[in-house]
């Protein structure tokens, strides 16, 4: 605590150096932060919150999966089961202008299970639910449709349809789905996709809810054994499976943003250390002269190393924190939905990525700054007297 | 001044190496300087004045021979021990002052005191003592940039003070002033050694400077030699200035 007066001054030694590599740090811990919530969004699905009792039924060889209706009775009354839901997939423009980025994936559904058998949309507001529950041509559209459209709950729409051609619905909107899962999505009930598509026949897929991960794996080898004689034949994945499939292909971008995640702790790195070596480079005589007081050279070493680690966490805390109140904004529509705020809605930054902002770069301050403080810790007093002599 | 020598420099010499070049920068060095003694260092440049002030310090290790420091021998300490040491020991004064540009004359002088064991309390006493002693109450807040040479050198002076170190090493510590300011420094280091009793160690190529200590020493090439002490050395006798090669 004695030194920290001493380090925090030395940041004001050069304020525009300091600036710039403060900036650097932030604009770097900001994306990084990004690209930590998206990491950890698909590891969390993958591994850890998709539920190991949940089964994902689809057709085996067809995308998009085609389960004749009669299925269902089957698929439910399997002993085990303690719940179920479907979906039928219902795609389409939300406005005439037919552009790729106005495109909507309707999903069909129960609405009475609805917030029970989806994983992430526990936060959903139950007045949503009971509104689809009255009102037949509801939907509950994604924060991202809504701030893009402009549209209010209470709103009508319709949808141009492409899966459905002729098909097109009009829908009363009833609620707004929380922000991160479902980015493109609005749920809607499956009477009315039947009414209006006149499809009765063809489920997209179904979920069934299982007692515990054992019983699920029991019912999920029973259904393979019972359906696989039958045309079309069944797939059945427990619900991480079908988020691990998704991911799968999904891998190659998943790869490229963990390395760019990589090289920008890295150039991090470089800045930083850059920017202490010329510090430390500029200071030489000072840290003779520190020597010559008594400081141990380790001690040099030591305030080196916390001076770096001092402006990498403060500048990772602004950096992510700034990140996290973007997100919030958007998440909430006060910022506009544009490509750029979008993300925010899509992958919404969790408050404790903030201290992973100031741990990030307090590590990059670390790692970035061991060489220029061992330069220091080696600097001979008699050598840097003697040229100023 | 006590009797007893503070410093003791045995056979000294250092070296060093250019390529494969050996340079001899002191050769078989003896000296003896008394506690609470004003001993003036000259010789043009580079002719080791420096080199033997950093062994002295234990800024530097001899290549031979040995250094004593009140008994404690300095040379056979590593780089950490002799930092310990340093701090209690000696106080430096540089020819360029040398003060952290980014703190004011108070922390500047609190420094070496953030080495010590010491409370808040009793380090701001410490240092408003020194600088109180030094006449610069009035620009405790001030940064070296905001101070003239001679108050830099006085801020320099008491950093050298505030651990109540036994010796003071002064570096051409008149060599970046004007003449009146140099003769208020030396006045300073003059009152220091007579009222404190510190041991002064000064290196200058001023003859001025030089004519304020009891013991002048020359060191040309590489050797030592006595060139005047005060009557009052001469008539203890102590063992004079020896062993320069040659």
């Amino acid at each position: 605590m004695k030194f920290f007066l001493l380090i925090l001054k030395n940041l004001r030694r050069s304020k525009l150096r300091t600036t710039l590599t403060a900036l650097a740090v932030m604009v770097m811990v900001t994306i990084c932060t990004e690209m930590m919530t998206i990491l950890f969004w698909v590891h969390q699905h993958v591994h850890t919150q998709a539920s190991q009792s949940k089964l994902l039924v689809s057709e085996r060889w067809v995308a998009p999966s085609c389960i004749p209706a009669r299925y269902l009775s089957l698929l439910t009354c399997q002993e085990g089961v303690e719940d179920w839901t479907l979906w039928n997939l219902y795609t389409g423009f939300l406005d005439a202008s037919r552009q790729q980025n106005r495109k909507g994936f309707g999903l069909a559904t129960r609405p009475d299970n609805l917030i029970a058998m989806h994983l992430g949309l526990e936060k959903l507001d139950p007045a949503a639910v009971e509104a689809l529950k009255r009102e037949k041509t509801g939907a509950i559209l994604s924060a991202d449709i809504m701030q893009q459209m402009g549209w209010k709950v209470g709103q009508q729409f319709t949808v141009l349809s492409s899966s459905h051609p002729n098909k097109d619905l009009r829908f009363k909107i009833v609620g707004v789905l929380p922000p991160g899962e479902y980015t493109r999505n609005f749920f809607f009930r499956e009477d009315y996709f039947e009414e209006g598509t006149g499809n009765k026949e063809t489920i997209t897929c179904v979920w069934l809810l299982l007692r515990d991960a054992g019983t699920a794996r029991r019912v999920a080898d029973r259904i393979q054994e019972q359906f696989q004689h039958y045309q079309p034949e069944l797939k059945v994945e427990n619900e991480s499976a079908g988020v691990a499939r998704f991911v799968s292909r999904e891998e190659a971008i998943l790869s490229i943003i963990e390395l760019v995640a990589g090289i920008l702790v890295l150039d991090m790195v470089i800045v930083l250390s850059n920017s202490i070596s010329v510090a430390t480079r500029e200071r030489k005589v000072e840290m003779a002269v520190l020597k010559v007081l008594g400081f141990e050279p380790l001690t040099i070493m030591l305030l080196v190393i916390a001076e770096a680690m001092l402006i990498g966490a403060i500048s990772g805390f602004v950096g992510a924190g700034l990140s996290w109140l973007c997100s919030t904004l958007a998440v909430h529509g006060i910022l506009p939905s544009r490509i750029a705020t979008r993300i925010f809605i899509n992958f919404p930054i969790q408050t404790e990525m903030i201290l992973w902002g100031a741990f990030i770069g307090a590590f990059v301050g670390f790692i970035g700054s061991v060489v220029p403080a061992w330069n220091a810790r080696k600097v001979k007093v008699s050598d840097v007297f003697a040229k100023i002599a | 001044m006590n009797a007893n020598p503070l410093i003791v420099v045995e056979k000294v010499a250092k070296e060093y190496a250019r390529g494969s070049e050996r340079i001899s920068v002191l050769r078989s060095v003896n000296l003896e300087i008394l506690s609470g003694d004003f001993v003036a260092l000259i010789g043009p440049s580079g002719s080791g004045k420096t080199t033997l002030l950093n062994l002295i310090a234990g800024l530097d290790q001899p290549t031979r021979g040995r250094v004593l420091f009140d008994g404690l021998e300095i040379s056979k300490l590593d780089e950490t021990r002799l930092a310990r040491w340093r701090t209690n020991a000696v106080g430096f004064v540089f020819q360029f002052f040398h003060l952290i540009p980014v703190l004011t004359a108070y922390e500047n002088v609190e420094l070496p005191l953030l080495l010590l064991n010491m409370t808040a309390r009793r380090r701001r006493e410490q240092v408003e003592k020194v600088l109180d002693l030094v006449g610069l109450t009035h620009r405790l807040h001030h940064r070296p940039g905001q101070l003239s040479g001679g108050e830099q050198q006085r801020v320099g002076i008491a950093r050298a003070l505030v651990t109540d170190p036994k010796l003071i090493v002064a570096d051409e510590p008149t060599g970046d002033l004007d003449s009146v300011k140099s003769r208020e420094i030396l006045d300073l280091l003059q009152s220091l050694q007579q009222e404190l009793k510190k041991t002064i160690l000064l290196v200058t190529h001023d003859p001025t400077a030089a004519a304020r200590a009891r013991r002048v020493l020359r060191i040309d090439k590489g050797a030592l030699v006595e060139e005047r002490t005060s009557p009052e050395r001469q008539r203890r006798a102590l063992r004079p200035v020896a062993g320069a090669p040659g």
